[in-house]
């Protein structure tokens, strides 16, 4: 081997270790979160429905549902001026429209409980409830109580805060 | 939501040509023409729907259609109408509904909890119209 090649590979040796260090440590966790339904459409959901993630956590969202279309929209008066139900120093998202296979992402880093809805489907229930962090977080905000811009419905498919924080994710268990 | 039914009345605006009554004959294969315009191109759906197929709808007959139902090859496979639970049970009648084809071979009624176009719970009420439409459909 002459010194050329050797220095020219030693130099492509420090190039990968410079560019794929800085990859570990920035990266941010993944939790995936599926849009699923039954084949004729009875049935709509998020799975999980309730998940807890740590602050800087990104969430993709996935349409699995072969034949329906699904958002992930958040809670809040920028959208569709809805009663916000994430914290208040969180930035909202709406996923739009996923088409079968199509997803979404969204990081969220401020501590709190974030519920999201699938606004074709909200009637029926297909919403969904991040716990970021924990309680004794700075700036932790509680899950948003009843109000009149949410149904029953929806009230009743959004799991416990607690059972999130001890179960860590809640699947959908009546499929 | 109120805004997809929006959608697919301005849709139905762009469609400039009168909103003559197609035959049965026209509307044997897929495109059916006005007034139907496909459900897909109007609301975010998947172009086929497995079970349903493609659909075409008159924006003017929402949410109970008809709904044109066509396989892969644009053959008229069945006529589907869509019912929201509510409304019938607040006493809403949908009677007289069109058939896209004359011929119906079987019939499968089942609950839908609701997609862009027809977000309420509703029913699905699908008519076949050869006995071969409901494997075609499937997938």
């Amino acid at each position: 081997m002459n010194p050329s090649r050797r220095h020219i590979l030693a130099l492509g040796g420090s190039l990968c270790t410079v560019l794929l260090a800085p990859r570990r440590v920035l990266a941010a966790p993944v939790e995936l979160i599926e849009m699923r339904g039954t084949a004729r459409g009875e049935s709509v959901w998020f799975a999980p429905r309730g998940l807890a993630v740590a602050p800087g956590t990104v969430l993709r969202f996935v349409n699995r549902d072969k034949g329906n279309s699904h958002t992930a929209t958040a809670y809040h008066p920028e959208i569709f001026d809805r009663a916000r139900r994430i914290p208040a120093a969180a930035t909202p998202w709406d996923s739009d429209f996923l088409l079968p296979d199509e997803s979404f992402e969204v990081t969220l880093t401020e501590p709190g409980v974030y519920d999201f809805y699938c606004i074709p489907h909200e009637m029926s229930g297909m919403v969904g409830r991040i716990v970021v962090g924990t309680p004794d977080a700075p700036r932790w905000e509680s899950a948003a109580g009843p109000s009149d811009d949410v149904s029953q419905t929806v009230l009743d498919a959004l799991p416990p805060v607690e059972e999130i924080l001890s179960r860590g994710r809640i699947e959908e268990d009546t499929r | 939501m109120k805004l997809s039914t929006a959608v697919l009345a301005i849709a139905a605006m762009t469609f400039t040509g009168p909103a003559l009554a197609q035959t049965k004959d026209a509307m044997m294969t897929s495109p059916p023409g006005d007034p139907y315009v496909q459900v897909s191109d109007v609301l975010p759906l998947p172009e086929f729907l497995p079970g349903l197929g493609t659909l075409f709808v008159d924006p003017g007959t929402l949410p109970a259609g008809p709904f044109l139902s066509y396989d892969h090859d644009g053959k008229l496979s069945a006529t589907v109408y869509m019912t929201p639970l509510e409304e019938l049970q607040n006493g809403t009648a949908y009677d007289g509904l069109s058939l896209g084809a004359d011929t119906v071979t079987g019939v499968d009624i089942y609950y839908n909890a609701g997609h862009p176009g027809v977000e309420a719970p509703h029913a699905h009420v699908v008519l076949f119209h050869d006995d071969g439409a409901k494997g075609r459909l499937a997938e």
